[in-house]
């Protein structure tokens, strides 16, 4: 009886190991990691908008969020002005791979984005906010694509 | 003793016709805009009223027309145009003053 129930033990042992093992062997993506939509919104990964249509849109459809981000951005030195729109054009200037790539960069390396070190919300108006991209994006097409009047508030 | 009398009930009637005391403007928005139905959030309208007046100053508004249509489309799904035009002139007389002349421009035409 006893050399039965060891067997078992034994057996039961062996199955969970072989379980442990292939788990460990197959690791779902860790949560760090980006997603189409995350941490920058799929809609400004894909949009063919540029930064400045979003902004314009953004100024009409969601005049808070615009308002807040200007003050931010109206607070910081023209050196940093400068670097912000450099930026951004730059990354509304790469296709859905390189954005898709950017967004990884930034969500695995806190490094990745040494603007960020300058100014934390510098891209705050463009991706911090899923509802914000819908809706700048739905209407942006509509405005100007280089009206730089927009960085003015 | 009567001087006395007729300077309390001076008194008396200055307190029952004085206006209340607003702590800051935007109390007083949000109070008359209750008094057309428009609610929500104080300080989410409060910065609309003063937006509104700001995209005027910076010419991306230009007449009344294109004032209320921007607050008609920042105000609750359900807004009357009555209601835009309502919050325009209250937010026009509580942060600029100076554009209420748009109103009457608007009439005009």
């Amino acid at each position: 009886m006893s050399a039965m129930f060891s067997t078992i033990v034994r057996r039961a042992g062996a199955a969970t190991v072989v379980i442990f093992t292939v788990a460990m062997a197959l690791p779902s993506a860790a949560s760090a990691d980006a997603t189409d939509d995350y941490p920058i919104p799929n809609r400004m990964l894909t949009t063919t908008c540029t930064a400045e249509q979003v902004m314009a849109a953004a100024r009409d459809v969601e005049p808070v969020y615009y308002e807040r981000y200007m003050i931010d951005y109206n607070n910081k030195a023209p050196d940093i002005h400068q670097a912000v729109q450099d930026r951004i054009h730059w990354f509304y200037s790469m296709d859905f791979a390189g954005r898709r790539a950017y967004s990884e960069e930034i969500a695995t390396n806190i490094y990745g984005e040494s603007l960020a070190f300058r100014w934390p919300n510098w891209a705050k108006l463009f991706f911090n906010n899923k509802g914000v991209a819908a809706h700048t994006t739905d209407i942006c097409n509509q405005y100007p694509s280089g009206d730089m009047s927009v960085w003015v508030w | 003793m009567k001087r006395s009398l007729v300077g309390v009930s001076l008194l008396t009637m200055g307190l029952v016709f004085a206006t209340p005391a607003t702590a800051d403007p935007d109390s007083a928005f949000a109070e008359e805009l209750h008094t057309y139905g428009i609610y929500g959030q104080r300080d989410y309208n409060a910065w609309i009223g003063k937006i509104l007046c700001k995209r005027l100053y910076n010419d991306v508004d230009h007449n009344a027309y294109e004032s209320a249509k921007f607050v008609h489309a920042n105000l609750d799904k359900n807004s009357t145009t009555e209601q835009s035009w309502q919050f325009l002139a209250a937010a026009l007389r509580t942060y600029c003053p100076d554009q209420l002349p748009i109103l009457e421009d608007a009439a005009r035409q």
